[in-house]
C-alpha cells in the first residue's frame, strides 16, 4: 500500500490497522510525519496512565442509605400527595409542620380508636375473653406464616426457573445474554439485601412488597432469557 | 465508574456525588432496561448524562467552577492515577478540561477508559463513524494543544 504525506489525517481518522501499518512504515522514511505519529501516539499512551483509582470507604454506605431513604420516600410523597395535590408545592418547613400536625391528629384519633376496638382483658377476666384475645394474636401470626408460606413456594417456583435458564444463559456469548447476566446479578444482590432485612422485621409489609416486586421483576427477565433462547 | 466521573468532573466529591446518583437511577429504573445494550452500556449512559447535569448545575455557580488544580483542595488526597505523573500527562489532563463536551466523552471513553467505537457508540447513541471522527478531532486538538506548550516549553 502506497502512502503519501496527505493521507496522514485521513488515516489517522479512519484507524484501519493496514493502513496505520503503511504509515508506520512511510513514517520511517518522513520526518514531518514520523514526528506527527509520535505525538499522535504519545497521547494515547499519556491518556493510559489517567485512569483514576481512590478508596471511597463511605461511598456504599452511602449509597445504601440513599437507596433505603428513596424505598420509602415516595410512599409518603404519595399518600400526602393524593390528599392534597399543591403538598410537593410546598416549602420542606411547611412540609414538616404540616406532617407534624398530621401526626398528632393521627395518634389522637388512633387512641380514640385503639380504645373502642381493642379488646381488653379487664382484670379479672374470663377464661372465655382471654381465651378470644389469645386466639386473636394467633391469627396475626397464622396470617404471616400462611404469607411466608406463599411467598417460599413462589420464589422456588422463580430459583427453579433460575435452574433452568442458567445453562442457556451461561452457553450464549451474545450481547443481549450478557446483558441479562448482567441484570440478574444485580436482582440477585437486591434479593439478599432485602431478605437479609426482612428476616429482622417479617412483620414488615413494605419490605414484603419490596422483594416480591424484585422477584417479579428477576420472573420477567429469566423467561426473557427462556424465550430468546428458545428462538435461537 | 468513579475514574470516568474524576476525569468528567474534576473532583472527587463531584465524582463520587454522580455515582452515588447514578447507582440510584439505576435501581429506581432497571425494570425499565430491556436489553437493547449491554448493561454496563446502560449504566455508563446514565453516569455520564449525571455527570454533565452535575457540571451544568456546578457552572451555574462560579465559586464552583474550576477543577482541583492541586492537591487537597476538598481536604480530601487526590485520587492516585494509574501511571507516572510525567509533564505529558499532566499537561493532556489540562487540555482535556478545554475540550468541548462531547470530544472530551469520547476521548476519555476510547483512550482512558479503553471502550471500543462500538461500545462508545452505543453509550452515547451515535454512530461507530461519528465516533471515530470525534475522537480524531478531539485527538488533533489536544495535538494542538500540545504543540503550544511545547513550543512555549511547558512540557
Amino acid at each position: 500500500m502506497n502512502v503519501e504525506c496527505r493521507d496522514l489525517e485521513r488515516i489517522l481518522r479512519d484507524e484501519e490497522p493496514e493502513e496505520l501499518k503503511a504509515l508506520a512504515a512511510h513514517a520511517e522514511t518522513c520526518a514531518a510525519c514520523r514526528e506527527e505519529l509520535e505525538l499522535w501516539n504519545e497521547i494515547s499512551v499519556a491518556a493510559r496512565g489517567m485512569q483514576r483509582r481512590w478508596e471511597s470507604p463511605l461511598l456504599w454506605p452511602s449509597i445504601r442509605r440513599a437507596l433505603q431513604q428513596e424505598a420509602q420516600a415516595p410512599r409518603r410523597a404519595g399518600w400526602l400527595g393524593r390528599i392534597w395535590p399543591g403538598w410537593a408545592a410546598t416549602t420542606a418547613s411547611w412540609q414538616m409542620a404540616v406532617a407534624a400536625l398530621v401526626l398528632v391528629a393521627l395518634s389522637g384519633v388512633s387512641v380514640v380508636l385503639l380504645r373502642e376496638t381493642e379488646p381488653t382483658v379487664p382484670t379479672g377476666a374470663s377464661l372465655e375473653q382471654i381465651q378470644k384475645r389469645e386466639q386473636q394474636r394467633l391469627l396475626t401470626e397464622q396470617a404471616l406464616r400462611e404469607i411466608e408460606s406463599a411467598e417460599a413456594e413462589y420464589m422456588g417456583k422463580i430459583d427453579r426457573l433460575a435452574q433452568l435458564a442458567g445453562p442457556k444463559l451461561e452457553q450464549s456469548n451474545s450481547a443481549l445474554m450478557a446483558s441479562y447476566r448482567e441484570k440478574l446479578v444485580v436482582l440477585d444482590a437486591a434479593i439478599a439485601e432485602i431478605r437479609a432485612n426482612v428476616e429482622q422485621n417479617r412483620f414488615n409489609a413494605y419490605l414484603r412488597n419490596e422483594l416480591l416486586s424484585v422477584y417479579q421483576e428477576k420472573q420477567r427477565t429469566l423467561q426473557a432469557v427462556m424465550s430468546e433462547a428458545e428462538q435461537r | 465508574m468513579k475514574s470516568i466521573a474524576y476525569n468528567l468532573l474534576g473532583n472527587t466529591t463531584d465524582a463520587e456525588d454522580a455515582v452515588q446518583e447514578t447507582f440510584l437511577k439505576v435501581f429506581r429504573n432497571i425494570a425499565g432496561f430491556k436489553g437493547d445494550s449491554s448493561f454496563s452500556t446502560w449504566v455508563t449512559r446514565i453516569l455520564i448524562n449525571n455527570c454533565y447535569d452535575l457540571r451544568r448545575r456546578r457552572m451555574r455557580r462560579p465559586e464552583m467552577t474550576e477543577l482541583e488544580e492541586g492537591p487537597g483542595m476538598d481536604g480530601m488526597e487526590l485520587p492516585r492515577a494509574s501511571g507516572t505523573d510525567h509533564p505529558l500527562r499532566m499537561m493532556l489532563e489540562r487540555s482535556m478540561a478545554r475540550l468541548g463536551e462531547r470530544n472530551r466523552t469520547v476521548f476519555l471513553l476510547f483512550e482512558i477508559e479503553g471502550l471500543s467505537h462500538a461500545e462508545i457508540a452505543a453509550t452515547l447513541g451515535i454512530s461507530e463513524a461519528s465516533s471515530k471522527n470525534t475522537l480524531f478531532q478531539a485527538k488533533r486538538e489536544l495535538r494542538r494543544m500540545l504543540g503550544e506548550s511545547r513550543k512555549a516549553g511547558a512540557v
